[in-house]
């Protein structure tokens, strides 16, 4: 793009949001840097050309035609946390980031539908400050740290803690407001309907369900988003049940699995190997041979497996369903069972002091702080990526996953800092979670490499990322390639017709407009 | 327009114009000669509230910020002014300069202090000033 266009587009971007809302100093685009970024420092690194701050969805209309008169490429953002997968910076070099921080406003909450209306700079702990000064019944589903947003955390399709449907964050979308490249306004499902007090009720709308298309996508700037949420049960329990045998891991996923999609518990349950993380709690070993694990389990006295059901409701309702939870697996030889949690909501002071607060949909930045608790080495605040691929829900998934990445990992020669092969914070699925840490020094070219290696041997068997950072967005979509990456080819009709000129956050998640379509995985700048 | 190279290179400086300006922070004038109108102490350093030292309100915390952000910072930093010094470990200084970017505020300074780690965390010496139109005094 030629500088002279560039600076008229500024100029009138200038003119539509004030003076002080753009920034193009390299002291303030160092703030729109991604911390975590695996190119941190190289000439390839991706970064802002300049930011923009509108405070409205005018003037976020004024911006996107500006941008698309002047074919000026802009990257949305809502609170621009999205460490370990991209932080605030864009995937296309060159870019405008719309930071849309200045619309935190919460435009409705409706106690009795359940449900909120916000705009993309309303954070966690903004929702969570308006819930409690206005009384209000309902709990949200918050991912680790607190201080991303509602929209942005979705739209990257973020997990929290919480109650089934809920803790998916974009499953409990419901209605949203875009505004699409040419400037014009979208509501999809009820809300394309005039009047309609619906849109935070009814997904669907007619025709193709259109929510979708915001997901990981290049097609519009989110203005507004609905959310379904939780009614604020009355209590909390968590259980576990603990089985003895390296061969009774599938049993134990296969009731799970039938209990969840039952509806008999509806917390996040968690599947693990407490004699795997004797030495860090947050780093499953390597899972041995059935007769070296058996030996370890007998040694040591410390269970094979795990699977801890969670369970939000009235108590009478909870311990009765805990109650049936554990007559499904008494039949296994040895199986233990514990109540390892119990709290009445709302919390008490005391309660609060000691529950992992997600849980229970209260934002929180303690993760920030759990390296100096001597968490292994886990230090978040000195860089990671997360690797999270989707994996079969079957013990055997878990045992396959876990030896792939772990024998994987020792080869290429790849710290992990944390290590989960079955996190299950979206419907349905496990996900593979590992945290890469990341540097600020030359090793990041080595950590490149074996990624990516990895990417393909996950493919290998089947196994694709759910979200990645953007170094490797290409080759996550490379490896989703059924009849010849017609996914990809789709997504890119749809780009080139949408979006013409190709402005809005291009090469995200590996679609690319046609203008840059040659910049696929070598990356460049606009 | 910004090229990648000018950005890149500002973020290297940053980090080395801090420790200079911390010459004269580390001089010791009392905190109120700097203009603070606060400190924020992280007590997991034992050392560290002895060399807050301060005729200014101090607030303490213990490694995990939240609190103290939620129910003071946020308030403060959204309003004008308000210049904050804190002595705190590297990780909560991570969270709170991310936090004090999206409300128009800057890292001026900042100094890796002469404690002993904990666990692997460095104590480090810094203030937090307004820096946006929005909410320069
Ligand atoms: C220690 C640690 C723990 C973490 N734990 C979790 C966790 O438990 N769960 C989890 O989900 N994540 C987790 N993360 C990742 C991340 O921090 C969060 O997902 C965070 O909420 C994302 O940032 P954000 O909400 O500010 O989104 P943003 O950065 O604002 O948005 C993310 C992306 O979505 C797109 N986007 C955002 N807003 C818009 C818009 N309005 N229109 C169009 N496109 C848009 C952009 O492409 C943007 O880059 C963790 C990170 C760290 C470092």
């Amino acid at each position: 793009m030629d500088a002279a266009t560039f600076a008229d587009g500024l100029a009138a971007m200038r003119s539509a949001v004030g003076d002080e809302w753009v920034f193009d100093l390299p002291a303030d685009l160092n703030t729109y840097r991604d911390f975590y970024s695996v190119l941190w420092g190289e000439p390839e690194e991706k970064v802002a050309s300049a930011a923009v701050a509108p405070a409205n969805v005018e003037e976020v209309q004024a911006v996107v035609r500006v941008a698309n008169e002047r074919r000026i490429p802009i990257y949305p953002i809502s609170t621009g946390r999205n460490l370990g997968y991209g932080g605030s910076a864009p995937v296309l070099s060159g870019s405008v980031v719309v930071d849309l921080k200045r619309m935190n406003r919460v435009l409705e909450v409706n106690e009795d539908n359940c449900s909120a209306l916000v705009e993309p700079g309303v954070s966690f702990f903004d929702m969570y400050r308006h819930l409690r000064e206005s009384g209000s019944k309902l709990m949200m589903s918050v991912p680790d740290p607190g201080w991303g947003s509602l929209v942005g955390n979705a739209l990257d399709s973020g997990g929290g803690y919480t109650v089934s449907g809920y803790r998916g964050h974009f499953e409990a979308v419901c209605g949203i407001e875009a505004v699409m490249a040419d400037g014009e306004l979208l509501r999809t499902g009820m809300g394309a309907l005039p009047g309609s007090e619906t849109w935070q009720q009814y997904r669907m709308g007619i025709g193709p369900c259109l929510d979708g298309m915001f997901r990981q996508s290049t097609l519009g700037v989110v203005t507004k988003m609905g959310f379904w949420m939780f009614p604020t049960p009355e209590a909390w329990l968590s259980g576990s049940v603990s089985v003895l045998r390296y061969e009774d891991l599938e049993e134990l996923v296969r009731i799970a699995n039938e209990l969840e999609y039952g509806n008999l518990f509806n917390g996040m349950p968690g599947f693990g190997s407490p004699v795997l993380t004797r030495e860090n709690p947050i780093a499953m070993t390597m899972i041995p041979e059935p007769e070296v694990m058996n030996a370890m389990v007998q040694e040591s006295g410390v269970p094979a497996w795990s699977f801890s059901p969670n369970f939000y409701g009235p108590e009478r309702v909870i311990r009765e369903q805990w109650a049936y939870v554990k007559s499904r697996f008494e039949h296994i030889p040895g199986v233990q069972f514990a109540e390892t949690g119990f709290v009445d909501l709302p919390l008490s002071p005391e309660d609060m002091e000691r529950i992992h607060k997600p849980r229970f949909g209260i934002p929180s930045l303690e993760i920030f702080s759990v390296g100096s608790r001597g968490y292994g080495n886990f230090n978040p605040s000195d860089g990671h990526i997360w690797f999270s691929a989707v994996i079969p829900r079957s013990g055997q998934g878990i045992i396959d996953a876990n030896r792939v990445m772990r024998s994987e990992c020792e080869r290429l020669g790849l710290d992990l800092f944390m290590f989960a092969p079955a996190v299950t914070c979206w419907t349905r699925s496990f996900v593979l979670f590992a945290a890469v840490p990341v540097y600020k020094d030359g090793r990041n070219a080595h950590l490149r490499d074996a990624v990516r290696e990895i990417i393909r041997t996950c493919a290998e068997h089947g196994w694709g990322e759910y979200r990645c950072p953007p170094a490797f967005m290409d080759d996550v979509m490379d490896a989703y390639s059924f009849g010849d990456h017609k996914l990809r080819r789709v997504n890119e009709a749809i780009k080139d017709a949408l979006d013409p000129n190709g402005i809005i956050s291009a090469g995200r998640y590996g679609v690319w407009p046609e203008r840059y379509r040659h910049m696929r995985r070598t990356g460049g700048e606009a | 327009m910004t090229t990648r190279r000018e950005v890149l290179k500002w973020g290297a400086v940053l980090p080395a114009l801090g420790t200079g300006w911390h010459g004269a922070f580390a001089a010791a004038p009392p905190n109120n000669a700097l203009g603070l109108d606060a400190m924020l102490v992280d007590t997991r350093f034992p050392g560290a509230l002895a060399v807050a030292d301060a005729p200014v309100p101090v607030m303490q915390f213990a490694g995990d910020v939240t609190r103290v952000w939620f129910d003071e910072l946020d308030a403060r930093w959204r309003q004008p002014g308000f210049v904050l010094g804190g002595i705190t470990g590297s990780d909560a200084l991570f969270v709170l300069e991310v936090l004090a970017q999206h409300q128009g505020r800057k890292v001026i300074s900042r100094v890796a202090l002469d404690l002993p780690p904990v666990n692997g965390v460095q104590a480090v010496r810094w203030i937090i000033a307004p820096h946006h139109p929005s909410v320069t005094a």
